[in-house]
């Protein structure tokens, strides 16, 4: 048999050097989704989100700034959003996806854009330390609570099934040790006040109740859902949401949570590089005005704004001891004790190796 | 296959073809496993070896080998048993039966562990029947083995199917007439003619096991030392922004996918000689 080329084989070896052709041709940054513009009339603001905020920026708060924004100078600007995990949000767009602004769970996250030099400004300044909105650490469980879970002990009980997602992809996942773990140091919780050990011991007995760690929040909340679990540890806008959507299920707010704060801030390298600086400034200022922190309290999410937060404080329960991140010692003290190598989460996963 | 090796030499056109496919190849594939074995040898061995080691990664290798072996045991029979039903007999639904062998390409595996916990989570009659016997199915290693038994369903079947075919069912009936039993013909006729293309088929579908992700982070549960594999403990490095670990461990998934697909090949050739 004699091997005479195919044409498609020369089309494909075409196909081959086009492609060589193409990827020698990006500068090798990750590519980022941007509409062209024409300039001048309308330009285009590019949002990079952490999940949780989808419905209220989607939905809301983004057509709100759209006919603000043309109200007042006539221009119509145009929106690029992603939502992701904070974590990979961040890492996104410090590896080149050109977000305009941030607005990420953690404030850690943040930070970490502003170390890699692409945030500059002073973005924890102004009157809220750079936040925009605000939640609590929960516990949801099934109607009626047959468990009878009141507090961070109760879910030390051998035999609870318990749902919190996994610390190593989500950021919800820390803001739920934090609560806890502060709980404990705090003396809330049947381990001693100030008593590290202690507090390692009741997250360990806690987390040997977990047979559920998901990616993320909404993916635990949804596994709850679902029917797995007695108790998900989430936060209290997911269950908000959801009761709202119709889903049987409580919440219990435990004597004593941790304040989640999620901050905003724009990322300047691209703001400037785009010519948006303007706009980006005026829709971080926009989402903290009134209006819009009576949109994110309708996504149940906890105002930083004092009025706002006195208006919706009924659809709220109050927290007995509420306490911040920076109680604990802030986010990268946080890190290094609980979350870092060796530390106390990779302590407490070692002794659940009962398999081995 | 064989026989047809460079009947003539390559003319102009063929070395362009050959340049061609072997930039877009070579571009597509082999970069971006120079890119992930530059990142995780950058450290140096010690620190490859200390990523691996590490317990928490240890562990979950251990699961995704574990898990991808018993899957591997299992594939290799049931599959050459498909094959065997696809090929000698001729029913009624028979080419439904075959479209649904290929099916599992076709289904995201994320939608694979979607269905796994419809059918076995707490809530189904399955899920909640099992529960009272006291087994538990949806986020433990049962359905680790369940998803990647799902995803492997075509690759022996599909492997064995071609080299049953080429088999001339006079051989089986002569031996029946000559009085072997069915296990006598399936030891001295069938299996030694199918072994390479059981064998690799197997191969293929262990080290597409290794790295499955997908349908696990849904069914598995993920808790570390119990329930996490090493796909879902890389992606736990990378979002947690320690790549080192991450390249260090996929390293090793990706050594032994890439030792036994060329193992596969090597016996699929030796095959193909003996055969021809």
């Amino acid at each position: 048999m004699r091997l005479t080329p195919h044409p498609t084989i020369y089309l494909l070896a075409a196909l081959g050097l086009a492609l060589a052709a193409t990827l020698a041709a990006c500068d090798g940054g990750a590519p980022a989704p941007r509409t062209s513009t024409a300039p001048g009339k309308s330009r285009t603001l590019v949002l990079g989100a952490y999940t949780t905020p989808r419905e209220a920026y989607g939905k809301a708060i983004i057509p709100a700034f759209q006919r603000h924004w043309k109200e007042k100078t006539g221009e119509e600007v145009r929106f690029q959003e992603s939502y992701l995990g904070s974590g990979a949000q961040a890492r996104a767009i410090i590896g080149g996806f050109e977000a305009d602004i941030a607005a990420l769970s953690l404030e850690a996250d943040v930070d970490q854009i502003a170390q890699a030099g692409l945030i500059t400004n002073d973005w924890k300044a102004g009157a809220h330390q750079g936040m925009v909105s605000r939640s609590v650490v929960v516990l949801a469980v099934r109607p009626g609570n047959p468990k009878e879970v009141r507090d961070w002990d109760d879910l030390r009980r051998p035999g609870l099934a318990i749902l919190t997602p996994n610390v190593r992809t989500s950021g919800g996942a820390m803001w739920n040790l934090c609560a806890m773990y502060g709980a404990a140091l705090r003396g809330q919780t049947s381990a001693p006040k100030g008593d590290p050990a202690a507090a390692e011991k009741l997250l360990a007995e806690v987390l040997r109740n977990v047979g559920v760690m998901d990616k993320g929040a909404r993916e635990s909340i949804l596994s709850f859902e679902k029917g797995v679990g007695d108790v998900a540890i989430t936060y209290e806008n997911e269950v908000l949401v959801g009761r709202q959507a119709g889903r049987p299920y409580e919440y219990v707010i435990p004597r004593s949570t941790i304040l989640i704060e999620n901050p905003i801030a724009v990322v300047d390298h691209y703001a400037d590089k785009h010519g948006v600086r303007d706009l980006a400034d005026a829709f971080v200022a926009f989402v903290r005005t009134p209006e819009t922190q009576r949109v994110f309290a309708d996504h149940g999410l906890r105002s930083i704004d004092e009025g706002v937060a006195k208006e919706t404080a009924g659809r709220f329960a109050p927290v007995e001891d509420l306490f911040t991140i920076r109680n604990l010692g802030g986010w990268p003290e946080v890190r290094k004790t609980l979350f870092a190598p060796g530390a106390v989460y990779d302590r407490i996963s070692a002794g659940l190796g009962a398999r081995r | 296959m064989s026989g047809v090796r460079a009947a003539v030499a390559p003319g102009p056109g063929g070395i362009l073809v050959r340049a061609g496919v072997f930039a877009y190849v070579g571009l597509l594939v082999a970069l971006p496993l120079a890119a992930l074995l530059a990142t995780g040898l950058a450290p140096g061995l010690i620190a490859l070896w200390q990523a691996v080691s590490a317990p928490a990664a240890a562990d979950a290798l251990v699961l995704t080998l574990t898990t991808a072996n018993v899957m591997a045991l299992i594939n290799a029979v049931t599959g050459t048993a498909t094959a065997w039903v696809l090929v000698r007999y001729d029913f009624r639904g028979r080419d439904l039966l075959s479209g649904l062998v290929d099916l599992p390409f076709a289904i995201p595996t994320l939608v694979t562990g979607v269905m796994l916990v419809l059918l076995f989570g707490p809530q189904s009659v399955i899920g909640g029947w099992l529960a009272r016997q006291g087994t538990q199915v949806a986020y433990a290693t049962p359905s680790i083995l369940l998803a990647l038994l799902f995803i492997t369903v075509p690759f022996v079947v599909r492997a064995v199917e071609p080299v049953l075919m080429e088999q001339d069912p006079a051989e089986e009936e002569a031996a029946r007439t000559l009085g072997a039993g069915t296990f006598t013909i399936l030891r001295r006729i069938l299996l030694p003619a199918l072994a390479p293309a059981i064998i690799s088929g197997t191969i293929r579908s262990y080290a597409r096991a290794l790295g499955e992700f997908g349908s696990i982070v849904v069914v598995s549960g993920n808790i570390p030392y119990k329930t996490l594999t090493a796909p879902i403990y890389v992606f736990g490095e990378i979002e947690s922004g320690r790549a080192e670990v991450a390249a260090a461990v996929s390293a090793v998934l990706l050594a032994v996918a890439l030792a036994l697909t060329l193992a596969a090949r090597v016996i699929e050739r030796l095959a193909g000689v003996t055969r021809g």
